[in-house]
């Protein structure tokens, strides 16, 4: 494989650019050179950085073997970043902007869960670390955990975690309620999103909403404040303004309701989102729409956790790592090379 | 909505009914099957309850004392209902329409009837009446108040008022032939037609559509005090008559007077319906919690005619509706959406029947209902017939009650009886506490449990809500529900 060449470039229409443009490249990590994995930076002057790396196609890892400090810098493509497509992201997750290692958003140890009602075992030790500005992808066969790996991250109550540790930013995301795991800026686009009849997308939304300027000590906004900041959020995700009259996800098309998903993520912001197949049941301009909302909604300290069973999707958001799940456990890392070998031969060549 | 079809069926016991004391978990689920056969009511089996109720006589008595001596329009009317107070005994638990529902509360007060309009100097006090500009009807203890009613600007041929005002006899003969409409009635339809002072008409001519709603604004102003068991009994009574082709949006609102006074309300309204015409109906219930709203609401559907209701009832301590449909013809569309919330010490109770006794009639019924009290209850019987001739029919009927206290109690018994073989009917019944993965979609946004809980309960009754014909309808009725279910809500424009 050919090395590859990534630019990233910043226009200075950001509201701070300064802390972006100071490299936020990671140091080579011993393990990755281990691996013949080589990072190589280059920081050009302002307002451009270009990172080149070369990878190595041909290495796997097995979970227990993915190393902590093993790091890929960001791989941004080229999109245009403007200070209004920035959300406000939660308390606390300013960047360095020192340029300091990246820092650990997501770990996941040896993480073992069951149904709640029946106890039948469905996640068997999950092994997962996301740094800051990571873009993972996670891959598996029907019923391999991916979805409840996803819930139990956002705390579903069908699921018993029996073991293991999750923390995020630093505490520990187990003991937090679902809601708190979302004001901490953890963000779950359901694979099948439940239909609210009687609630307005724009009540809920407002609601969300209100309740992240709540906990950030922020003034709430009233519906006039509350649809000028929503407008250009529409637009992103190319939804059209009456949709917010309508019930929350009641009769919309599955397309629909994916584009909403993520429409909540433009308006809350996240610093980890979890999407749980946002491809499923979307024609090829929905997911076009769909990426390019996710991509705009990228900056160099949020990460972004995809659930996919195609490759089409990984074209469009390209990760930096993609995981196999299998018997609910992570049992191969690679990159996406991975997935070019599963769409020819299947789980059977993993 | 379930949607599943029955093989033909026919059934000559009632279905079974659920009677359903909650306690948080629901657990406490017990089903009663229902052995006596027959539609026969208890009273009509024992022969010595067919004999007159004293206590039944002594109403009529007084209710017909309290009118004026003679009204040659309505004499029909009194004189029929009086007949059949003569065998109807005051309903018991016994009986089955009445099995889950008790009146008590009216029985054991001192029923007065009120005997005049209100003076007019009271009526300045009247803080419920907004100023409104819309075609509005004003009813004060079942008589018309001019000076507060705003009809001009209905079209011609178009009548609504006091049936002793009809200038057209033509229109008068036509109006009084439907009186009384013939349906199996209770005693209090017939305590309405011998109590009625007077008989408010809707009259629509034929191919007339009406623009804008027609708001009729009933309101009880005569009350006893909370604790007095004085209870001021009036019989509010409209005939509504739309002829082929007509149209009309009609807005029934029953309020009460100002505090939290103990009255009775015994209304009816009667309907009929002419081919190809339509009537959209509103209806809303936001009488004080001491009192008593008893009502009929009764329906004859002509050939292709389309009747649609929309109702929320919210007040009364008892508080009934019985909703009785009828087809004469087919290809009628018929839609009944209600919804009734029990928020305090208080029984909501709904009866419909829906009788179809022609070809190709459509139906869709959703009743829903919030307990939110743990002495509240909620009653739900409702009835669809399907006969023998009435191939072809499209019936569907759903009913979701949610329980937010433990011991409040909900009653339902759907029921469908189907003779006809050629029908695609559905019947659904739900009761739960809020929907778990509702609840959790939204607390995974950031939105806190109680926040959510909130939100997912004022949404269970925006269903019905929200299919009311007009915004402002929607929003008042809509921030009236919110101010019951959370009283820390501040609404300054409540209803």
């Amino acid at each position: 494989m050919l090395p590859r060449e990534v630019h990233v470039s910043y226009l200075p229409t950001l509201s701070n650019p300064c802390s972006f443009l100071l490299p936020r490249l990671p140091k080579p990590p011993p393990m990755a050179l281990l691996h013949r994995f080589g990072c190589y930076s280059s920081p050009s002057p302002p307002p451009s950085i270009s990172i080149t790396k070369s990878t190595s196609q041909s290495v796997f890892f097995s979970a227990s073997a993915l190393p902590r400090s093993r790091r890929y810098p960001r791989r941004f493509p080229s999109f245009r970043l403007t200070a209004t497509l920035a959300t406000e992201t939660p308390a606390g997750s300013v960047s360095d902007g020192g340029g300091g290692p990246p820092k650990l958003l997501l770990e996941v140890k040896d993480l073992t869960a069951v149904i709640s009602e029946s106890g039948k075992k469905i996640l068997n030790g999950v092994n997962l670390s996301i740094y800051e500005g990571e873009i993972h992808a996670i891959m598996g066969k029907n019923g391999s955990g991916k979805s409840t790996f996803a819930k139990v991250l956002v705390g579903h109550k069908d699921y018993e975690v029996t073991g293991g540790s999750v923390v995020f930013k630093g505490e520990n995301l187990l003991e937090m309620e679902p809601e708190d795991r979302s004001l901490a800026g953890l963000f779950l686009s359901f694979q099948s999103p439940v239909e609210i009849p009687g609630v307005s997308n724009s009540d809920f939304l407002q609601m969300a909403y209100n309740a992240r300027r709540r906990k950030l000590g922020l003034p709430e906004l009233d519906p006039l404040q509350f649809y000028g900041y929503i407008m250009p959020k529409l637009e992103m995700v190319n939804i059209k303004v009456d949709f917010l009259n309508r019930n929350v996800n009641e009769g919309f098309s599955g397309g629909e309701k994916k584009r909403n998903e993520i429409l909540q993520l433009a308006v809350l912001g996240a610093e980890l989102a979890i999407l749980d197949e946002i491809d499923s049941g979307l024609d090829v301009d929905a997911l076009r729409d769909v990426s390019k909302a996710v991509n705009a909604l990228l900056t160099p300290t949020n990460s972004v956790l995809m659930i996919t069973h195609y490759r089409r999707l990984l074209e469009f958001i390209k990760p930096n790592y993609i995981h196999i799940m299998d018997e609910g456990r992570i049992s191969k890392t690679g990159d996406i090379s991975i997935a070019n070998i599963l769409e020819k031969e299947g789980y059977k060549a993993m | 909505m379930d949607v599943s079809a029955f093989p033909p069926i026919i059934r000559t016991t009632r279905s079974p009914s659920f009677t359903i004391l909650t306690s948080p978990s629901l657990s406490n689920f017990t089903k009663t099957r229902k052995v006596k056969p027959g539609v026969l009511t208890q009273h009509s089996l024992a022969p010595v309850a067919a004999l007159s109720d004293p206590f039944v006589l002594q109403i009529a008595e007084s209710l017909e004392d309290s009118l004026p001596s003679f009204s040659s329009n309505l004499q029909k009317l009194r004189d029929f209902s009086s007949e059949s107070l003569l065998s109807t005994p005051w309903p018991s638990r016994k009986d089955e329409p009445f099995r889950f529902t008790d009146t008590s509360f009216i029985k054991q007060s001192e029923i007065i009837p009120v005997s005049s309009p209100p003076p007019p100097e009271s009526l300045n006090n009247l803080s419920v009446l907004e100023a409104t500009h819309l075609l509005n009807l004003t009813i004060i203890d079942g008589y018309i108040i001019d000076s507060l009613s705003q009809l001009s600007g209905l079209p011609n041929g178009v009548f609504v008022g006091s049936v002793s005002s009809i200038n057209s006899t033509e229109i008068t003969k036509r109006v009084l032939q439907f009186l009384p409409i013939s349906i199996q009635g209770d005693l209090f339809l017939s305590l309405n037609g011998v109590g009625s002072p007077d008989l408010v008409v809707v009259y629509v001519p034929e191919g007339c559509k009406i623009e804008g709603l027609l708001h009729l604004r009933c309101i009880s102003s005569e009350g006893g005090n909370k604790d007095s068991k004085k209870l001021p009994v009036s019989n509010p009574r409209v005939l509504v008559v739309v002829e082929k082709g007509g149209e009309i949006g009609i807005v029934e609102e029953y309020m009460g007077g100002d505090g939290d006074l103990s009255y009775w309300t015994n209304s009816v309204m009667e309907m009929v319906i002419g081919e190809e015409a339509k009537v959209s109906h509103s209806y809303i219930q936001t009488q004080s919690l001491s009192s008593a709203h008893i009502k009929w609401t009764s329906i004859q559907q002509e050939k292709s005619s389309s009747y649609e209701l929309i109702e929320v009832s919210t007040g009364g301590k008892l508080s009934r509706h019985n909703v009785h449909v009828q087809q004469v013809w087919s290809d009628t569309i018929t839609g009944l959406s209600t919804f009734h919330l029990s928020g305090s010490n208080q029984t909501q109770d709904l009866h419909s029947k829906i009788v179809l006794d022609h070809p190709r009639g459509f139906s869709r019924q959703l009743h829903k209902c919030i307990v939110a009290h743990s002495h509240g209850q909620a009653v739900f019987d409702g009835n669809i017939k399907v006969n023998r001739f009435a191939q072809q029919t499209d019936a569907g009927q759903l009913t979701r009650s949610l329980i937010l206290e433990p011991r409040a109690t909900v009653n339902v018994k759907p029921n469908l009886q189907i003779i006809a073989d050629d029908v695609k009917c559905s019947h659904g019944a739900a009761i739960y506490d809020l929907e778990e993965d509702q609840l959790f979609y939204l607390q995974a946004r950031g939105i806190d449990l109680k926040t959510a809980r909130k939100a997912l309960i004022v949404s269970f009754g925006a269903e019905v809500i929200e299919r009311f014909p007009s915004k402002d309808l929607r929003k008042k009725v809509e921030l009236h529900v919110k101010k019951l279910l959370d009283p820390e809500v501040h609404v300054e424009n409540s209803m």
